[in-house]
């Protein structure tokens, strides 16, 4: 168990290394730099801006001494957001996009964890085709006309719910809603596949045979290994959902780190592009660690080394 | 139980979760604002000295006051922070009078110094002011702006040193002062011949106090030659600057031409003053940070969420604060145009600067005619730049064969929104003081006739041309139109192809492009911002235009006193750019405001600035009020 830990925390700090790489030589291949502006400047300001910035040294030292600076957890100023660090940006905007994804992603679980047990249980009923139909358009459609729709629907028709913004719980039920949707179809037909295996092995068979009832085998012993699946989509979805959705955060104008994704990259601001990346790499690793992990505790066939 | 253990983990990961939403929510929350805008995206800075956009100016110009301020009804300058003054009968020293009351929000008052400080710091090289060039009218400021690469042997200079380690780093270093003897190269040159020579390789040979001193500008831990100085730059003495401190309340600014739109820009924010302490103490950008600064305007700043909104409080120590009418405004950043009008009709706002171009299409057609709605001419003008160095553009008669042959009205109809107005000149009809002079409109024979002069007969032969834009739809659909017509008219071919903003600055100044859109919103009420633009190796000239005649047309105007002969300077420099056709002009904006009929001293004017100082609330009026508020009235 302890190797397995340390193996993972030494392949965490490669697979930052990496990301640091090929985002670093990403930023700079591209045309364009955080002094663009609309009004060419003189040269000797731009000389400065450059120099100020490092950007007037050679590449390797350029990468050594940023990569030095990240070590330390230090990403510099925003280039772009002026008035701002980089950790003071990310640390405004994360415990806004995790809460919202905290709440849809616990709307996602309640509605998909039970739609997939339901379709499980009643195979081939009509119950099972409507829900997967339902779940099966929840992926389909895209989440800026699930959003669309919501507002016309929860905003003008019956007005329930603010328009947008953050600051009290009602702002944010209809984006956790509309978040949650997708992620909520994904758990439903995964849930019903994985109950659907569980369903028809043989430890299952013997609870039956020991006279539990039909709601006691499915949710004491079929439920607990038809989570694997589910919990494996989980890693990736918490991390994806923790660091913002561009979308939704756009719509309902959400001051979250989703937006900061596409922006930093589209107006060159280097250092936080690179402090979201590998903000985005770290969760991402963590969550597929805590997925791993969990295995060892669902499933008792699996053993961790 | 089962697995006691686990239901535990799970009920305090659920807690956990909980509070943490509970936390993010309600953890800063603000109480309700008096005033609240849709403010368009993120501000990038609240600094007066960085900043360029129209968001930003919106805050900054309620956080800070200048030397003069502009009127909402007009954006003509009036007294601000200086209460009166005095123009030398050349129009070239003026000489302001501090008001007494004058005071920044922690109480000090505010000072001649306090200004002095702030220009230099503008035009300070290493500021990195997008506006400085706003300053250079004043006497030397552009060459103190543009560094060394402007300095020649006999100029006085001063030397910043490199400042102290530890000290935060808007405090400058220690300052010499001395004659410039020389400039010399590198000491070693070994470098290949491409390569440019930089700034910080010079070496520069000055007099001190009869000693000479070599300096170069070098880091402290950067290896310098023997018998060098490191020092931080070497400058213009920043003393030769038409910018003077008689005494604490008076302050003298020489400029190098009679400019009359000066004291408009003085109530520009670039010219906002800053506060020395605040700035030196806290460094940059802290300083900047709700519980460090120190403002002088009409507001101060209480809060500021990243990507959410900026709150502003009435500041007490304001010396109009009597005519301040809301207590506190909330300005949102709201990236998305369709959430700021949802925003509006949901009455969560009281104003939004540019609802989406097809509803406001529809919105204008409604009858009765909305009472929240007055499009109005603005100082804005869409054109495409031609790559005038590149062929067949470089050719004249190509230029304007492209330009006779684009149906403006088809593109105002179709393509926009708000009733823009089809453009043949460059600087917008709403001037003042100016009458601007046209190309010659839509014209498909002339330009079939022109183009086969060239020897294109009926486009054959023409190369393929290519039509840049920055990502967007509204300017795609443009281009798209625009494609339409040359082919139509001209059996010309042309693609489009989008860049997103930064690479599309890139191409443009590096004129890797053949044709591009470009707007201009004029920076003040005078032709000139429009026309100085195309001078030879302009930084905004981005064409390769380039004509002498048209460059002396435009240094007379900026030497000549006389108003009219001025005037008469700048029309013939427009008729000359209209002839020559580096640019296209297609329409001129409209500005797109809608606000609540029970916000008052809100006024439609050129410039489409609406400063918050001169808002207030009318309690007795709703919205389904027909008695018009001041945005309704006609424009004059």
């Amino acid at each position: 168990m302890s190797w397995f830990i340390a193996r993972r925390c030494l392949g965490l700090v490669l697979t930052l290394w990496c990301v640091f790489t090929v985002s670093f030589l990403l930023m700079r291949a591209v045309p364009g730099g955080p002094y663009s502006g609309e009004r060419k400047l003189p040269p000797e300001i731009e000389e400065n801006i450059k120099h100020r910035y490092k950007l007037d040294l050679p590449i390797y030292r350029q990468y050594l001494i940023e990569l030095g600076n990240v070590a330390h957890g230090d990403f510099g100023l925003s280039m772009r957001l002026l008035d701002f660090n980089v950790n003071q940006v990310i640390g405004q905007g994360l415990p806004i996009s995790a809460a919202l994804g905290i709440f849809a992603l616990s709307y996602a679980l309640v509605l998909g964890l039970s739609a997939g047990i339901v379709s499980a249980l009643y195979r081939g009923s009509w119950a099972d085709w409507l829900l997967m139909s339902l779940a099966t358009v929840g992926i389909a459609v895209p989440s800026f006309v699930i959003a669309g729709l919501a507002i016309l629907l929860f905003v003008f028709a019956i007005p329930v719910f603010p328009a947008a913004g953050w600051g009290t719980l009602r702002q944010l039920v209809l984006p956790a809603m509309c978040l949650g949707t997708l992620y909520a179809a994904e758990i439903a037909r995964i849930t019903r596949t994985g109950m659907l295996d569980a369903l028809s092995q043989d430890f299952v068979r013997t609870a039956r045979a020991k006279g539990l009832s039909h709601l006691a085998v499915a949710l004491r012993h079929a439920l607990p290994s038809a989570m694997l699946p589910v919990v494996s989509f989980l890693g990736p979805a918490v991390a994806g959902i923790l660091t913002g959705s561009v979308v939704i955060e756009r719509i309902f104008a959400i001051p979250g780190l989703g937006w900061h994704f596409v922006q930093a990259a589209l107006q060159r601001d280097y250092t936080l592009a690179m402090g979201l990346v590998l903000l985005y790499t770290l969760l991402l690793y963590v969550m597929n660690f805590l997925v791993d992990l969990s295995y060892g505790i669902l499933d008792p066939r699996v053993e961790l080394k | 139980m089962l697995m006691p253990g686990r239901v535990w983990f799970l009920i305090v990961m659920l807690a956990g979760g909980f509070a943490a939403v509970g936390y993010a929510i309600y953890g800063g929350r603000l109480p309700p604002a008096d005033f609240t805008f849709v403010n368009e995206t993120e501000v990038a800075s609240i600094d007066p000295a960085l900043i360029t956009g129209q968001p930003e100016g919106r805050i900054v110009n309620a956080l800070f006051e200048g030397l003069t301020r502009l009127r909402a009804e007009d954006t003509k300058a009036e007294p601000g922070t200086a209460e009166k003054w005095e123009i030398s009968p050349d129009g070239r020293v003026y000489t302001f009078h501090l008001r007494k009351d004058a005071r920044w929000s922690n109480g000090d008052p505010v000072t001649a110094h306090d200004f002095a400080y702030s220009i230099r710091r503008l035009i300070d090289p290493l500021t990195f002011s997008r506006y400085s060039y706003q300053a250079w009218y004043i006497e030397n400021a552009k060459r103190y702006n543009l560094g060394s690469s402007t300095l020649q042997p006999g100029d006085a200079v001063e030397i910043e040193l490199n400042p102290p380690a530890g000290a935060t780093n808007t405090v400058r270093g220690e300052v010499l002062y001395g004659k410039l003897i020389r400039i010399d190269g590198p000491a070693i040159k070994e470098k290949a011949n491409d390569e440019k020579e930089t700034a910080r390789e010079r070496v520069f040979v000055v007099q001190i106090d009869g000693q000479e001193h070599r300096f170069q500008a070098a880091d402290e831990t950067q290896p310098v030659a023997n018998g060098v100085e490191r020092c931080r730059q070497v400058l213009l003495d920043f003393r030769q600057v038409g910018v003077r401190v008689i005494d604490d309340r008076t302050l003298e600014i020489r400029l190098t031409n009679p400019t009359p739109y000066f004291l408009e820009l003085l109530g520009f924010y670039p010219f906002a003053p800053v506060h020395r302490g605040c700035v030196e103490k806290f460094g940059k950008p802290a300083w900047t940070l709700p519980q460090n600064i120190i403002t002088n305007g009409a507001y101060r700043l209480v809060a500021r969420r990243i990507r959410d909104r900026v709150r502003l409080r009435r500041n007490e120590n304001y010396w109009d604060h009597d005519h301040v009418r809301l207590n506190v405004i909330d300005a949102l950043s709201v990236d998305n145009r369709t959430t700021a009008l949802n925003l509006y009709l949901t009455g969560m706002v009281d104003w939004v600067t540019v609802p989406p171009a097809e509803v406001l299409r529809e919105f204008l057609k409604t009858k009765p005619p909305r009472n929240d709605l007055n499009p109005a001419p603005q100082l804005t003008t869409y054109f495409f730049l031609l790559n005038t160095t590149r062929p067949p553009l470089n050719d004249k008669r190509v230029r304007q064969a492209l330009a006779l042959a684009l149906d403006r009205e088809e593109i105002t109809r179709v393509a926009t929104g708000a009733g823009e107005i089809p453009a043949l000149s460059l600087v917008p009809p709403s001037m003042p003081n100016y009458t601007q002079q046209p190309c010659r409109p839509f014209n498909p024979d002339a330009a079939r006739k022109l183009l086969a002069e060239a020897g294109f007969p009926d486009g054959r032969g023409f190369p393929k041309l290519e039509i840049l834009y920055n990502t967007d739809q509204a300017h795609q659909a443009i281009a798209e139109l625009v494609r339409k017509q040359w082919q139509r008219e001209l059996g010309i071919t042309a693609s489009l192809r989008n860049e997103e903003w930064g690479s599309f600055q890139d191409s443009q100044q590096q004129l890797n492009y053949l044709v591009a859109r470009r707007a201009w919103v004029g920076d003040y009420l005078d032709p000139n911002t429009y026309l100085d633009m195309y001078v030879t190796n302009g930084e905004n000239n981005n064409t390769g235009f380039s004509n002498r005649q048209y460059d002396k047309l435009i240094a007379d105007a900026a030497k000549e006193p006389d108003q009219t002969k001025r005037r008469q300077l700048l029309e013939s420099a427009e008729r000359m750019l209209m002839d020559e056709m580096p640019i296209i002009p297609v329409y001129y904006y409209v500005s797109r405001n809608m606000v609540r009929p029970r916000v008052r001293g809100f006024f439609n004017n050129l410039q489409d600035t609406h400063p918050l100082h001169a808002l207030w609330l009318d309690p007795n009026v709703d919205d389904r009020s027909p008695r018009p508020n001041e945005y309704m009235e006609p424009v004059k």
